[in-house]
């Protein structure tokens, strides 16, 4: 059977789904300051009902990385790069250890510029003196060449906890994305090495020694949790990936569609189309710096059951922030609930306190309470509703390269609206009037996040470069570097492609069956100089789609 | 995190399913490196830089801009009304102020298509700049532009289409036409009658590096904008003066590149040509985009870059010092239109155009009425080894009443006279567009 955790900010889920469907789950709040104690609970609580050799698969997900980047608790990380002709690179800088060497890499992968070894031997040496454990090494364009990431990373062999290349993370371009992600990886590698040690320890202590132990990825998927201790910043925000999720297990989608998650502080959008939920084109960003993980597309706005109503004669506004909890719970400022409650949509708390505090705003400003209760709840209702066709609109518009793509490339048009969340069931009527779509509400299911990371199948992409008149091919993600025969063609660069990311798939042990392998961009240009033929650039992305386990979905299902 | 300090908006549209022919320059692989030094540089990640996606300029776009003969379709590609559309949406997004400025690094450029189009000329089938500006000036109404034209060649299908726009100051940079196509862009090329000193040529000797490229931005386009007082100043701005161009000798670099953006301050660049995809464009397109962005360019630079190899000789800069001095005084002290004849109160030109792309060979006469009242109506006789003998009439804007009579005068005569294969008119006035096949 699947178990699934998710560790999320209030809360910690868990549940266990066998063949017929859920066999257990629990709720308990998350202890902050350590959450392997509530992952053993969790774990513990599941063991209790059906016995602990009952688990065969465990899914995590946490929020262990993201707060200690986002808390500044990570390690300080020695960051050395190379940049070459372009942005200056000390646009890119991270923490106090971080160095740029002479060295450069072209668009092609040729370099251009030797790398300047000496000096990064002074600098490591420096660093080591001073307690730096963790490293990183990126140049500019190393998805193309990893040359000199590698002979950097051959000088720090021994002499440190970690090294962190930048190529390692992904093929797409993205220098300063490359420099985040490298560093932020090994800022966590230690406190999240040591976590993972915990976890497997607790496993083995109530039992579960048998399980194989994986963990959820901010694009939906999972990845085993021994290739995560080399990847830790793979972990990170991967809390709404498990709802997403959820609802992808729980609810047949098959059209193009909307998920709208309204929660307390925001409300979270995902966008499906035919069924699958869309990835971020280029990767998440956190703390402020856009990395190359890869992600869900996402967005949030700040409208959620307790946002704060802010009232004036002109205009009656919900959100963006919370000042705490509706009146009715004893909050200080009039929320979102505090107005469903007194237009009995909802009855929270003490619905007196709710009319109380809008009674309050709303004479201030020469209104009825009822007015701005009305007013209020149809504000969070167009907000939703503009960010959604904003959204999507922005997804539409997306660039574009080809002419063909221009004008046959397809456009996403969403014929369902799923709703998720506390407010859901009493913003539904609203919400349908606001949405030509359709809108659903689930049957509630208090634990789908948990649901999402235990059905959660692997994920991966491999992008594959090949540059026949240099005689080049790379595969940056697998570490893959090698000659290339003039005659390479298209069709044999996606065959490897497809190939490389099967073997690495079977080699971490992810079913085939339950991974279907899709190429997302090919591409082969003629190169020419002067008026020769002298190559073909060719460019090759595949990649494992988010998606749930076939076989347990059956159980899980709902009619949504 | 980097930000800009003018918030930018770029139009990539490289498509990569089009060439003129495999081994052309206007081939799919001329932005790939481009956009592999964007992308690797993170430029689209820069807080104030924005992506965006063509539209596709409307026949009537391109009508509005140019006569085509036969007809547009005959004429145009769609990857021709993608560019034009893309520069459309540059310039949308500026005068719109949904961005300080601009960029469209779209292809194919444009900039050799003149008024009357039969065909591709030096790479190009409608001029994408003017398809752009007469949009600009239909939806936000009558507006002073300046074209720079920093593109290695002559921009002879800009300066054809606003020869006789006094609204228009449209001034090229360029090798000199007498060691490279199209072989024109010279001093006294200045404009048509009604249009004096808002044509100006800058021809610069092969050889030509930053410094005198610097120069010349400096001591003539920069004090001739500034006379002019321009609502919107827009570059077309070809790379192929780069100093490792394959078909042109100059010695131009990413960081020249990079200074005369910054000096221009132009609202919107349009890329023309550039045909060292690998060595120049991806840095100097980079330099651009920084530039006009406001961000620091100063690490921009080619890899193999060695100013003092391509450094101008001392004779050169001597040649170039004179040439602007005789410029500047020509273009604000103008001795009076240049070849053409005053024929019953019309100016008329004479001109026999090449298509090199296409291999056609146009005779044409332009003529344009001397009115007291406005720039005059114009009309163009034309016929080409493709195409029987046309006619094409266009009241301009701000057309007074009796040059709009005139024009449409003259259309509906073409039409009962019967000598014409294919006529097209151009209504500025009352926008009307309208074509006639006899
Ligand atoms: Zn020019
Ligand atoms: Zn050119
Ligand atoms: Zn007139």
């Amino acid at each position: 059977m699947l178990c699934g955790i998710d560790v999320g900010g209030t809360h910690t889920d868990a549940v266990l789904i066998g063949p017929d469907g859920v066999v257990a789950c629990a709720k308990l709040p998350t202890n902050h300051d350590d959450l392997l104690a509530s992952i053993r609970e969790a774990l513990a609580s599941i063991a209790a009902v059906a016995g602990p050799a009952a688990v065969t698969r465990l899914t995590l997900s946490t929020t262990l990385t993201t707060n200690a980047i986002i808390e500044g608790t990570a390690d300080p990380v020695g960051v050395l790069v190379s940049g070459g002709p372009g942005i200056d690179p000390a646009a890119y800088a991270m923490g106090a250890y971080y160095h740029v060497l002479a060295g450069a890499i072209d668009h092609r992968g040729r370099q251009t510029g030797a790398l300047d070894l000496d000096a990064a031997r002074a600098v490591i040496n420096a660093w080591e003196a001073a307690g730096v454990r963790a490293f990183a090494a990126v140049t500019k364009f190393s998805t193309r060449c990893p040359d000199q990431e590698l002979a950097l990373e051959a000088l720090l062999a021994g002499r440190c906890d970690c090294v962190s290349l930048g190529h390692a993370f992904s093929g797409r371009l993205g220098f300063g994305r490359r420099i985040a992600t490298a560093c932020l990886n090994s800022a966590v590698w230690r406190v999240y090495n040591r976590f993972c040690d915990a976890v497997e320890r607790s496993a083995a202590e109530l039992g579960m020694a048998g399980a194989s132990i994986n963990v959820l990825k901010a694009d939906g998927g999972t990845m085993p949790l021994s290739v995560s201790r080399t990847l830790p910043v793979q972990s990170i925000l991967s809390g709404p990936a498990a709802s997403v999720m959820g609802i992808i297990a729980v609810c047949d989608i098959a059209e193009d569609s909307i998920i709208l998650d309204i929660g307390g502080t925001t409300t979270d959008i995902a966008v499906f189309a035919a069924g699958a939920p869309l990835i971020e084109n280029e990767g998440i960003a956190i703390a402020g710096r856009p990395t190359l993980v890869r992600a869900l597309r996402t967005r949030s706005i700040g409208v959620g059951g307790d946002s704060a109503i802010t009232v004036s004669r002109e205009a009656i506004q919900v959100g963006p922030r919370r000042l705490g909890p509706p009146m009715a719970l004893g909050g200080p400022v009039p929320t979102l609930v505090d107005a469903l409650n007194i237009q009995n949509v909802i009855a929270v708390g003490d619905p007196r306190a709710s009319y109380q505090g809008i009674l309050a705003v709303a004479t201030a400003n020469g209104f009825e309470p009822e007015e701005v209760a009305e007013a209020a709840i149809l504000n969070a209702v167009n907000q939703i509703r503009s960010e959604v066709a904003a959204f999507v609109r922005e997804i539409n518009d997306r660039p574009v390269y080809t002419i063909f793509e221009l004008l046959e490339g397809r456009q996403v048009r969403p014929t369902r609206v799923y709703v998720m969340g506390g407010p859901a069931l009493a913003l539904s009527a609203l919400l349908q009037d606001a949405f030509t779509q359709e809108v659903v509400v689930p049957e509630s299911f208090a634990v789908a996040n948990a649901i999402g990371a235990a059905l959660a199948r692997p994920t991966f992409s491999v992008e594959l470069f090949a540059d026949t008149a240099s005689g080049r091919l790379t595969i940056p993600s697998l570490g893959i570097t090698r000659q290339v025969a003039d005659n390479y063609s298209q069709a044999a660069a996606e065959g490897e492609a497809a190939t490389s990311l099967r073997h690495y798939l079977a080699s971490i042990g992810a079913e085939a069956e339950d991974a279907p392998i899709e190429t997302v961009e090919l591409s082969s240009f003629p190169m020419v100089e002067g008026q020769t033929l002298v190559g073909h650039n060719i460019r090759v992305a595949c990649q494992v789609r988010p998606g749930v386990s076939a076989a347990y979905k059956q159980a899980v299902s709902k009619s949504c | 995190m980097l930000k800009a300090r003018h918030p930018l908006a770029i139009v990539f549209f490289p498509a990569y399913d089009w060439a003129i022919s495999p081994t052309h320059p206007e081939r799919q692989e001329r932005l790939l490196y481009t956009q592999d030094q964007l992308r690797e540089e993170g430029v689209f990640d820069i807080a104030g830089i924005t992506e965006l996606k063509p539209e596709l300029a409307t026949a009537t776009d391109v009508l509005r801009a140019h006569f085509c003969f036969p007809d547009v379709a005959a004429v145009t590609t769609t990857s021709h009304l993608i560019s034009a559309g893309g520069a459309i949406r540059a310039a949308r997004t500026v005068l719109d102020k949904e961005a300080k400025r601009a960029f469209a690094l779209v292809r194919p450029p444009g900039h050799h298509a003149m008024k009357v189009v039969h065909g591709a000329r030096g790479f190009c089938n409608i001029n994408i700049e003017a398809v752009m500006l007469e949009w600009l000036r239909d939806q936000y109404g009558p507006l002073r532009a300046a074209i720079v034209d920093t593109d290695c060649h002559h921009g002879d299908g800009t300066q054809d289409i606003y020869w006789n726009d006094p609204d228009t100051l449209f001034i090229s940079l360029h090798q000199d036409g007498r060691t490279l196509y199209p072989g024109t862009g010279f001093p006294l090329e200045l404009g048509g009658p009604k249009a004096l000193g808002t044509t100006v040529n800058v021809p610069l000797p092969p050889g030509t590096s930053d410094e005198g490229f610097l120069f010349a931005m400096r001591e003539v386009v920069m004090p001739l904008i500034e006379d002019f007082k321009p609502d919107i100043i827009i570059n077309s701005a070809g790379q192929d003066n780069h100093f490792s161009d394959p078909i042109t000798d100059m010695a131009f670099s990413a960081q020249g590149y990079a200074r005369l953006t910054e000096m221009l301050g132009a609202d919107i660049a349009v890329l023309e040509g550039g045909y060292s995809i690998q060595g120049a464009l991806p840095y100097v397109n980079l330099g651009l985009v920084l530039s006009m962005a406001g961000l620091d360019y100063s690490h921009v630079r080619e890899p193999d870059f060695d100013a003092a190899k391509v450094r101008q000789s001392a004779k050169v800069t001597g040649y170039i010092e004179d040439v602007c001095r005789d410029i500047l005084k020509e273009a604000r002290h103008p001795r009076g239109p240049g070849k053409g004849d005053v024929v019953a109160g019309w100016f008329t030109r004479r001109k026999t155009l090449y298509y090199d792309t296409d291999a056609i060979t146009e005779y044409q006469t332009e003529a344009v009425r001397l009115c007291d009242h406005c720039r005059g109506v114009v009309k163009y006789e034309t016929e080409s080894t493709r195409t029987p003998l046309c006619l094409g009439v266009e009241a301009p804007i701000g057309a007074c009443e009796k040059c709009v009579e005139e024009a449409y005068r003259i259309y509906e005569a073409g039409q009962i006279k019967g000598e014409y294969r294919h006529l097209q008119l151009i209504d500025r006035v009352g926008k009307n567009y309208a074509t006639y096949t006899g």
